[in-house]
């Protein structure tokens, strides 16, 4: 491949993230939604369509894609929370299928069928670095936040959450919100890369490749999504090279070997954990069982 | 209050006409498909009271728990929690008013350690925001620094022995009842449901249990337990309320209710004797079940 093909599938690997990142927002919360790629449709072609009428500079269209997106993420949240969780998955797809249907047919605003064209500035690793480094700070910092501790609660058992006063659709709401913002901007950034949109643009394909993200990097870390997402985007570059069509045969049996070895994903802090009780046990005890473990503490992770 | 359970003078089931009770039940009635589960309980449990909730497996115990609790909603009857009103209010509401629980069979966080189960369990103790969380606030930091601190304490007071670092689902039973005890005090309740919290331990562990229940009702909780251990029950609860397939049958002190003739018989049938008396004065169950 050469390098400038490599540096395109780099920076679709890191909106890729961008994407796997917003699925991760709503997953921590126990909620499997795909409703990103229609927060980055609406932000895309939102962007697109003041950029061109109005002159919408890129930097307000990155802002107007996350507060829209957050918007968006409140409403969808309003409408589906109720839903019991796969009938929820369900009405998210829903989304990204009716969102092609609008853009097909709002063709004032879109394009319609032949897709419209989005100024590229935005679509430079300064950006797009940028846009990851935020959103990967703004879930480390929420990671052991009351947000962040009561999101883990909620998707491990979301009733004995609630018997620690959590309620489960507000934290989803807080979940979706953060979806929103992040999918609204990830869907800006694709359009700049891009720098032509269409009805194909947000659909299933980027849904489905961005939840394999998720799925192999881990969704029980904020890192997992972007270990996850640069994986699967170069893996099938580099084995186009070798297997030519077979590419996404070997993809998708690598998907199945995860999560059939690796359930949790690659990135996984209780495996770790698991592991490292495993060594501490091993160092044979004082005769008295109800002594300490004798181990020495290591560190945390 | 239409039941016939006889109850024991002076054992304070009968409420106090002054002071509303921590927990009260009325005629909690709940059916699963044909079978009933509950039927007309009424249990009126003071303020700063250990209270044990007894009878054979199957007896409805842990669906009046489950229903103080909000986890199932019951059919009919009502439960007031220091005077409020909380039927019909989901977990998380019932939480707010100074309920919490633990679970008959362990219910820990997968993935968490000990000390991130309990601190989870600060939720609503904590008072950070998004933006606070995100930009790493002073009061964040010092929040996070105090929740620490605190479940570092709670883990010791309910002597859990394993290294906070720890994956919870690693412990040993006894350690993990404990945790799922340190995770409920730090909700800082007003009132504490046990579901077996003895399951599987040794009468020393068993006995610790106790005097730590002693330990929290000086602290002003009241504690409400389901518990087999005979032995624990006559030591540490100062009322119990016996239930047998869904209905009360007596509640008083302790030894008045187990020297009842269909308490007895509930036990063991018809024929009971003081050999049987001592079975169940040992009876103690393995974790796991409804
Ligand atoms: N969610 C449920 N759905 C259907 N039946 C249930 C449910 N929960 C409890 N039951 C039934 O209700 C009855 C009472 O159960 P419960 O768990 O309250 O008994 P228990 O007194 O706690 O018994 P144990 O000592 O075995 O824990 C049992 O027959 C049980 O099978
Ligand atoms: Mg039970």
């Amino acid at each position: 491949m050469s390098t400038t093909a490599w540096i395109t599938t780099l920076q679709f690997a890191g909106v890729n993230a961008l994407f796997a990142l917003s699925i991760y927002a709503t997953l921590w919360t126990g909620v499997l939604s795909l409703a990103p790629i229609f927060f980055g449709a609406v932000g895309a072609f939102t962007f697109g369509y003041l950029a061109g009428t109005v002159g919408l500079s890129p930097f307000l269209g990155l802002v107007l894609g996350v507060v829209l997106g957050a918007a968006l993420g409140a409403l969808t949240a309003a409408l589906v929370i109720r839903l019991d969780s796969h009938y929820l998955a369900m009405a998210t797809i829903a989304m990204v299928l009716i969102g092609r249907v609008l853009v097909v047919n709002l063709t004032e605003l879109t394009g319609g069928a032949a897709g419209t064209l989005v100024p590229g500035e935005l679509g430079t690793w300064l950006w797009l670095i940028g846009c990851l480094v935020v959103a990967g700070y703004v879930l480390a910092r929420l990671a052991k936040s009351r947000f962040g501790m009561a999101a883990d609660a909620v998707r491990e058992d979301a009733a004995v959450a609630q018997t620690l006063g959590i309620s489960p659709r507000r934290i989803q709401l807080v979940g979706f919100v953060i979806s929103g913002a992040f999918g609204g901007a990830a869907g800006v950034m694709q359009a700049s890369f891009l720098q032509y949109i269409g009805p194909d643009t947000f659909y299933t394909h980027l849904g489905f490749v961005t939840l394999a993200a998720v799925v192999l990097g881990g969704a029980f870390h904020w890192a997992g999504p972007i270990v996850g997402a640069i994986v699967f985007t170069i893996l099938p570059e580099l084995l186009k090279d070798v297997m030519g069509e077979y590419d996404r045969v070997v993809t998708g049996v690598l998907l199945v070997v995860i999560i059939i070895f690796v359930p949790r994903g690659l990135v996984d802090l209780r495996r770790v954990r698991l592991l490292r009780a495993r060594s501490r046990q091993d160092p044979p005890r004082a005769g008295d069982d109800s002594a300490r473990p004798t181990a020495p503490q290591e560190v945390t992770a | 209050m239409s039941s016939p359970t006889r109850s024991a003078p002076d054992a304070g089931v009968v409420p106090d006409a002054g002071a509303p009770s921590a927990v009260s039940i009325v005629d909690l009635t709940k059916s699963f498909g044909g079978l009933k589960a509950v039927s007309e309980v009424t249990i009126q449990v003071p303020t700063r009271r250990i209270h044990g909730i007894l009878g054979p497996n199957g007896a409805g115990k842990t669906t009046v728990l489950n229903m103080v609790s909000g986890f199932i909603q019951p059919d009919k009857g009502s439960i007031s929690v220091f005077g409020d009103e909380v039927t019909g209010l989901s977990p998380h509401q019932i939480a707010r008013h100074g309920v919490a629980r633990t679970y008959q069979n362990i219910r820990l966080f997968a993935g968490m350690t000990v000390l991130e189960t309990v601190a989870a369990g600060a939720y609503l103790k904590r008072s950070s925001t998004i933006p606070g969380a995100i930009f790493f606030s002073p009061s964040e930091r010092r929040e996070r620094r105090e929740v620490r601190d605190r479940a570092t304490d709670l883990l010791r007071q309910v002597g859990v022995r394993a290294e906070p670092d720890a994956l919870a689902e690693t412990l040993s039973y006894g350690d993990q009842r404990r945790v799922e005890i340190a995770r409920a005090l730090a909700t800082e309740p007003r009132v504490l449901l046990l579901d077996e919290p003895t399951a599987g331990m040794n009468d020393a562990e068993s006995h610790e249990i106790g005097e730590l229940l002693l330990e929290l009702r000086g602290s002003g909780l009241t504690l409400i337990l389901i518990e087999h251990n005979m032995r624990l029950v006559e030591e540490f609860c100062e009322s119990v309320s016996v239930m047998n397939s869904g209905a009360m049958l007596a509640q008083g002190a302790p030894s008045w209710c187990l020297e009842q003739d269909d308490v007895k018989e509930a036990y063991f049938g018809k024929r009971s004797d003081a050999a049987r008396i001592a079975t169940l004065r040992r009876a103690r169950r393995g974790p796991g079940g409804s």
